[in-house]
This record gives C-alpha cells, structure tokens and sequence, in this order.
C-alpha cells in the first residue's frame, strides 16, 4: 500500500518535473540537437556559451524586460499592500457613520475579476497617456479590493487587548496601527506579499495591453512576443525562458512557508 | 503629529511611484520616434538604425517591433502615444479616424517616378497617406530536384497543385509549407484570384459574393484535408527555414527570402505564381508595399513630414540599400528598379516578371482589418474545422458588406 | 473620526473609483456607442452593440469554447487536486519533496509554460517530445496545437501542471483543519479507509471543495495567456476574455463599442455566479 502510494507520487513527479528539464535541455543545447530526428535526453555537451549569445543579442532586450518586471512586482506588492491595509483597518476598527456603505463598494468590487474589465482600463489608462508607462502597469493593479478585504477580516480578528494597551499608552489609530497591529501582523503581510508578487511577476494580460514599447515590456510580454512571432532560435527562446522563472525560484525556495500561507489565506477566505 | 508626517511619507511614496513614471525610455522629448515592423533578414535593423543617426536634423529613435505589430501599432495610435513616424499599409479606416496625415507636399515632384499602383495602395479619397518604401511580392517556390525524383511538373492550374502536393508528400517530407494556420492567411486572397473573385470590387463592393468563392476556399481545405500542409514548423511562412531544412517540397514565401534559399540550395529551386482555378481566373502574386507615415496626434507633425521626405524621397541611395542588400525587395521607384542588377537573373527576375503580370493587390485601402479578420476566420473554419464554404463565406460577405457600408455610405 | 477614517481608508477609495468603478462605468457608456478606432465615442447606438454582441456567432462561440474548457478543467483539476492531496497528506517520508514539487509550478507563468507546451512538448513537427513518443510506436506526427480537437489535450494538460499544486495546497490544509478524533472513531468501529474518506474527510472538506470550485470556475472564465500564446490568432479555441482583446486591441479591431459590450456582459455573467455561489457558499 505504501509502495503504491509512492510510486504513484514519484511518476507524477516525473511529469511534473518534465517541463523544467526540458527547458534546460533546449535552452543548454545546440539549435540542431534540439531539432535533430533523433531524441536525445541530454545535450551531447553543455553549452555555456548560449547565455553568451542570449545577453549579447541586441534583439533580445531580456535584461531590461527583467528589470522592468521587478521593479512593477516590487512598486505593486509594497503599495498593494500598504493601501489594501490601511484600508483594511479603517474599516475594521474606526467607527464612521457611512463605513459600512464604503465596506460595500468594496465588497462590490469583488464580485468582477479584474481581468474581466481589462478593456475598459485599457480606455481609461489611454486616456491618462499611460499606455507604455509604468505608471500604467503598476498604479491601475494597486487598488484591490479583495486584498483590503482579507485585511480587513483578518484586522477584525487582530486581539483588541494589544490595541487597547497602545492607546492607553496615548497613540492613536495611526500610531497604534504602525508600532502595534503592523508589527505583530508580520507573517500576514509576508503571505500576501509574496503571493502578489509572484501574481504581479506572472501576470501577463494587462502587460500586454499596456506596454506597447518594447522600453516598457516587462519579461512575460517579451517572451510572448518571441514565442508567437517565432523570429527566435529554439535555444535562445527557451534559455530566456529558464532566465525569467529563475527569480521566482528563488522566491518559492526561500519563502515557500509564506506562500504556502498566502495561497491559504487567498484561496480560502475569497 | 507623528501621524501627518507618516501621511506625508506615503503619499510622497506615491508621487514617487508616479513620478518615475514617465522615465521608460519614451522620452528624448527634442526627437522622433520611427516604428518599424521585425524585418527577418539579418541586417535590416542596423541599416534602419543607421539611416536615422545621418539624419541631421533631429535625433530619430527608431524601435523594433517583433510580434503582432498592426495590432500594437493601432493600439498606440488611437492612445495618442504612437510613432511620430511609422511603416503600415494604407487602410480606409485609419483616415476616416484621422490617424494619418497626408503626404502629397512631401512626394511632390518626386511622384512620378514611383509605379503608380503602388502609390494607388496608399490613397484614399485622392489623397496619399505613405510613402511607399519596399515593394514585396509572394509566390510559390518548389524544389527542382524533388519534383523530378516524384514526377511531378510544376503545377499551372489550382488541381495540379492540389494534386503535386499530395504526391510530393512522402517519407517524412511534406508536399507544401503555407503557413502554421494551412495557409490561411497567404493563400486565401489567391484562392480568391485563382477563380476570378477579389476581396472587393472596383466599386467598394464586396468581391466575393458568388458561389465560385466557396469552391475557390475549397480546394485550400482539399490541401489540408489530405495531409500534404506541414503543420506546426518552427519559424512560420515568411521564412525560408521549412523550405531549405528540406521539410518541404514547395513552400510559399516571398521574394526576399530569395538570397537565403539561394545561399542554401543552389539552383535547385524554382518559383511559380499562385496558379489559376478556372478560366476566369488568373494566376496571381499577392503584392503590397509598406508606406512611410506621419501619426496625425504627433507633436511634431512637420518634422515627422520632413524625415519622411528626407529618407523615403530625397536618399534614393538608402532606398536602393534598404531594398536590395538583405533580402530582396523590388525598389518602388522606376528609376531604382530599373538599376537594380539584383532582380535581373534567376528567381529575382521571374517574380519581377510575375509582378508586371499577375501582381494583385494584397492590401487595398479599402479592404480594411476588421473585414480581413471576418474573411480570414471564415476561411479558416472551413480549411481547418471542415466548415461548410458556402454558409461560412454567406457570414463574411454580410460582415464585409456591413463594414463597407458603414465606410463609404 | 471621519479624518481618520479617511486618512486610512481614502487614497484606497479613491483609487478604486478612479481605477474600477470609472472604467465600469465609462464601458457601459461606450457600450451605447459606435465607438470604432476612438474613445470618445459621437454615435448613440442604443442597444444595437449587446444585440451583435448576443446574436453574432464568435462571441456566444467564445462562451461555448469557455463552457468546454470548464468541462474539463474543473472536474480535472478538483479530482486531481484532491488526489494529490490525499497522497501527500498520508506519507511521512519525503513529504515535503513532493509537495514542493507539485507545488513548483504555480513559480512558472503561463507564458513559459505555453513555450513549452507548444515548442517542446506538442510540437508539430517529429522532434516534438509528444511526436517523439508517438514515433516509438510508428504513428505519425500530429499537429497538436492547430488542429482540433489535439489543442484542448495540450491546452487542459497546460492548465493542470499549472495549478493542480495550488489547488493541492488548499485541499491539503483543509485536511488538516480536519479534527483528528473523527478518524480515531471510525476506526475503532472498524471503517475501511475508504469508508472514512467518503464519510468523514468529504463532508468535513465542503467549505473548502466550494471553494475551490468557484475559484475553478473563475479562473477558467478568465482563461487567455495559454490561448492567446499557444494557438495564436487564429478563430478556433477563442474564449471570451481573447474574443474581447481581438475586438478591442487586436489587428482587426479597435472596437471599443462592441468590446465595451462584451465586458459588460461577461461582468454580468460573472456577478451573477458569484451571487448565487454567495448564496450556496453561506447556507
């Protein structure tokens, strides 16, 4: 019973380790190997040199594109995160006559995907004179309401005695929600953190629509735009892609514990 | 207190965050942004790149656009963040957007030296809207040697091509290469031809609005239908790379790919027109030419007009290298065509004389996107889907009709 | 109390006017207009927009192309999902190593996987690894991702190594809000496992099988980086949200009209779900 058990978890593993080796073997092979009749499991010799020619062929702006996807990740999850929660806590814990009417514009909000309503942005960003600017990739991504909404909930559950000790200490709500509730929330913010980092890093619709300019591609839409007009060579295309994902590697390895808290906390409260 | 500085704090994080904003390399705000489409010959980017440093006047900042260029060029068109100046093919729609500036003061005397159809494909109501820079023509190129080893003759007529690709087709190497989408997008204006029909008539009407057309787009749906299309190649049909690999038999591509088939197989090759269907039909070479245009919500329209004239007009030299140095174009200017050594032997000289014989236009003005869109879907639901031809050619036609209507009353 | 209310809660609100409910309502505004190549839109068209929108074939085909993929998806993935779950859940050794490996994908976008998908995996031509297989046991290649039905395999296969270790994720940790002593009874009255599973574990794992359902659901109406990537622009295997980009943004169209119409209705339709699904959710 046991053995079954892992056999079966070792052959999905397989396949679902597949895809990452094949990007290492096209993207470390020779274009020929990787086209050649025969299937080879392995390139014959590593080839080095292909990050060479990646990060040396001017059509290829990847660096830049890199660049561009974290600096929007970073500038959305920090400001995600610092408006969703102070949002979160006005409307958990300071008494206001029409808090509930605003609770419901929010809550409203979460009934539509973003993603739904990406050609009316669109209208609305074009207008701004945002369409290639990363003031239209970031800004219009900050304002979830579903986020300020697992703030808010989960405010609602934060121990009132801790806050009751900081006021009696003389701080307000401002003062109260920085060197209180903040500090003392640090697992939460880290889960839906790195989950909205790592949704910003992926995502790839609103990109599209919005950076036109190849300056303002971020890594998803370079790709894309190789993989569709196919003007790459196979193991130029797949080392790229190999080079994208490796941050976020990097993140999974390092915070996995806070993601799999923010895939929890998104997943099920929504 | 502690509280107004923290909101001071934040919302300078957020001035911040707008601010930086506008620094994503769209700026050097003194010069002109020139978009062009990926040309896949190596060497075409340097050269543009180098035309646009000998300008003097302005700095020009040229960008290259790989991927799905007429759709991200309207999109930054209409959000007013476009190109000063830009390569497109005319259409009726962006003039009656007022996206395009006209530029007859900018050809001026010159314009009698370009060949008058093509400057036909970029005007609209009397004026011109580009300046055309390359003449590209399509055809059909078969291997000399496969066809002799198969038996098989270059085709003439729409059956026999049908029929050569069918037999060609044989021990892993396929009978024709038109495209990941079984041709399409390239064959469906030919198949169109090949019987007669057009996408729209003379008059603005719709051009294949008669039964003929359904058998027409039928035969492209025969070709997919016996397995002789290769499907799913790596680079798609306007690169040579199926047809040189030795993937295929016959592939349909352009004359510009002429040097690299040439550097790859020798003599061993040779090129047809699209063949005819009927006798009411004609054989056919899909030709079009991208113009040189101005962006009507540019700030600088009148500098935009002056390097528009300045490169595509007054430097005949760099029209003569942008045409003949990669790949091969046929330059639209009588005087350069006529000098052009390149197009005098060989393949070059069969598609010259396919251009003065059998050239159709593959992007009139007045066939814009969106009918194009509803040709092409109709098209492709019968070629790849088995749809049937009549009902689903009746859709685009009343689709293309609507379009018409709402364009020119 | 109104300043601190909103020195905590206005720059959000304002945002979300300005950024969702502006861009709601300027759409249904276009949505009555001819509103072709421009924003600003001078021809009131009443309703003629929803009328083609609702009558035209590709729109109402892109919802049917949704509805299929949905078949599909949804089952798939809630089964495999809770499969996987199970196993994981029920070994000691190693556990960690498999679910961080069927987790690692939700690393990857659907970019690079549609790469993969279409370039390595289901390559047309013979040196795809699929074409490879197949030529082990002397088929013919196929072209996977342009001829029906072979993209919706490479399309639903796509989708599951994507998002199977997620949904993993939620079932696991609803098994473990599962009080043990349920388990210590039925076994003291001598329930087979599967007993158990179908006794025990499901009902206790409702909230979160509804969950994960409509999170499914979702997910997959909102389905367009795989489709828009793998099978390009062709008519086939259009769901809505691609539908609406080639209507909108895309070379044939810069119809902001039309679009417009199209979000509104796709909203709609998606409240409307979420608003039953509410009701399911909280009874």
């Amino acid at each position: 019973m046991k053995a079954l058990r892992y056999t079966a978890l070792t052959v999905v593993a397989f396949f679902f380790l597949l895809p990452f080796y094949l990007v290492l073997r096209n993207g470390l092979a020779l274009e020929s190997e990787i086209t050649a009749a025969d299937w080879t499991w392995w390139p014959s010799e590593i080839h080095w040199e292909n990050f060479a020619e990646l990060f040396n062929d001017p059509a290829v702006p990847l660096l830049r594109s890199m660049l561009n996807s974290l600096v929007v990740a970073v500038l959305q999850t920090v400001g995600q995160l610092l408006l969703c929660s102070l949002a979160g806590y006005g409307l958990a814990r300071i008494p206001y006559r029409f808090s509930n009417v605003v609770l419901y514009l929010v809550v409203a909000t979460l009934m539509i995907p973003a993603a739904v309503t990406f050609v009316p942005s669109f209208v609305v960003v074009s207008t701004l004179g945002w369409i290639s600017d990363l003031r239209g990739l970031v800004i219009p991504g900050l304002f979830s309401g579903f986020t300020a909404f697992l703030f808010r909930q989960y405010f609602l559950t934060f121990p009132r005695e801790l806050e009751e000790a900081a006021r009696i200490d003389g701080l307000g709500h401002w003062g109260t929600f920085w060197r209180i509730v903040v500090p003392n929330s640090r697992g939460f913010f880290a889960a839906l953190g790195v989950i909205s980092f790592v949704t910003s890093w992926n995502q790839f619709l609103w990109p599209l629509v919005i950076a036109q300019d190849q300056d303002s591609w971020t890594v998803q839409v370079a790709l894309s735009t190789f993989l569709t007009a196919q003007s790459l060579n196979l193991h130029e295309l797949f080392l790229a892609a190999a080079v994208s994902i490796t941050p976020l590697v990097v993140v999974f390895v390092a915070l996995q514990r806070f993601l799999v808290r923010g895939v929890t906390e998104t997943g099920i409260k929504g | 207190m502690i509280s107004r500085r923290r909101l001071l704090t934040a919302t300078g994080a957020l001035a911040l965050l707008s601010a930086c904003g506008s620094n994503t390399g769209r700026g050097s705000s003194e010069g002109l942004r020139q978009w062009y489409h990926a040309y896949g010959e190596p060497g075409v980017q340097q050269a543009v790149e180098r035309y646009a440093q000998a300008y003097g006047k302005v700095p020009v900042d040229v960008q290259w656009n790989p991927g799905d260029y007429d759709s991200k060029l309207a999109t930054a068109l209409l959000s007013g963040t476009g190109p000063d100046v830009f390569e497109a093919t005319t259409q009726v729609s962006a003039v009656r957007a007022g996206q395009l500036v006209p530029l007859d003061d900018v050809i001026a005397s010159a314009r009698d030296d370009f060949t008058a159809s093509i400057l036909a494909g970029h005007t609209v109501d009397g004026q011109l809207y580009g300046i055309p820079q390359a003449v590209d023509m399509q055809m059909l190129f078969y291997r000399k040697s496969m066809l002799a080893a198969a038996g098989v003759s270059p085709p003439s007529t729409v059956d026999e091509l049908v029929d050569a690709a069918r037999r060609l087709t044989a021990g892993g190497v396929k009978g024709l290469f038109a495209g990941n989408d079984a041709g399409v997008k390239v064959l469906a204006g030919p198949a169109l031809w090949s019987a007669g029909l057009d996408y729209v008539t003379p008059e603005h009407q719709v051009g294949f609005d008669d039964p003929v057309a359904a058998q027409a787009i039928g035969k492209l749906r025969s070709l997919q239908e016996s397995g002789s299309l290769l499907l799913g190649a790596v680079k798609d049909w306007s690169e040579p790379d199926a047809f040189t690999q030795g993937l295929v038999a016959m592939q349909w591509t352009g004359l510009w790919t002429v040097p690299a088939v040439q550097k790859a197989l020798g003599d061993d090759f040779g090129v047809l027109p699209w063949p005819r269907l009927n006798d009411a039909g004609k054989p056919s070479v899909p030709v079009g030419a991208y113009g040189a245009m101005v962006n009507a919500k540019s700030a600088k329209v009148a500098e935009a007009k002056e390097f528009v004239r300045w490169l595509w007009v007054e430097k005949t030299e760099y029209q003569a290298d942008f045409n003949q140095s990669y790949g091969f174009h046929i330059p639209p200017r009588k005087s350069l065509a006529s000098s052009a050594d390149k197009l005098r032997t060989g393949a070059a000289a069969d598609a010259v004389k396919f251009v003065q014989d059998n050239a159709r236009s593959s992007n009139p003005p007045d066939w814009t996107s969106a009918m194009r869109t509803a040709f092409e879907d109709a098209v492709a639901r019968v070629v790849r889907d088995g749809a049937d031809a009549s009902s689903e050619l009746r859709g685009a036609v009343s689709k293309v009709r609507d379009e018409l209507k709402r364009l020119y009353g | 109390m109104t300043r601190t209310f909103w020195l905590f809660v206005g720059p959000f609100f304002l945002g979300l006017l300005v950024f969702v409910y502006v861009p709601i309502g300027w759409s249904v505004l276009l949505s009555f207009f001819d509103a072709r190549n421009t924003v600003t839109p001078t021809t009131f068209m009443g309703f003629d927009n929803y009328a083609d929108m609702l009558t035209d074939g590709p729109f109402l085909e892109s919802l049917g192309t949704f509805s299929v993929f949905a078949a599909f998806v949804v089952p798939l993935t809630f089964v495999l999902a809770l499969a996987l779950a199970l196993l994981v859940n029920g070994i000691r050794f190693m556990q960690a190593f498999f679910r961080s490996v069927f987790f690692l994908p939700f690393a990857c976008s659907y970019v690079v996987a549609s790469l993969v998908w279409k370039l390595s995996l289901f390559n047309g031509v013979r040196y795809g690894l699929a074409n490879t297989v197949l030529g082990w046991f002397g088929a013919d290649p196929i072209a996977w991702t342009v001829t029906p039905p072979w993209y919706w395999l490479v399309l639903v296969t796509l989708r599951l190594w994507l998002q199977l270790g997620f949904y993993m994720i939620l079932f696991i940790a609803g098994l473990q809000r599962i009080p043990h002593h349920l388990y210590e009874a039925a076994w003291i009255d001598g329930a087979r496992p599967w007993q158990a599973l179908r006794h025990i574990t499901l009902p206790q794992l409702r909230t979160t099988s509804v969950a994960v359902l409509l999170l499914l659901l979702i997910a997959a109406y909102q389905a367009f980086d795989e489709f828009y990537n793998v099978l390009g622009s062709g008519p086939f295997g259009r769901p809505p949200l691609v539908y609406l980009y080639y209507t909108s943004l895309g070379s044939g169209g810069q119809d902001f009209g039309h679009g417009s119409a199209g979000a509104v209705i796709l909203s709609l339709l998606i409240a409307g779900v979420t608003l039953v699904q509410g009701r399911v959710f909280t009874r």
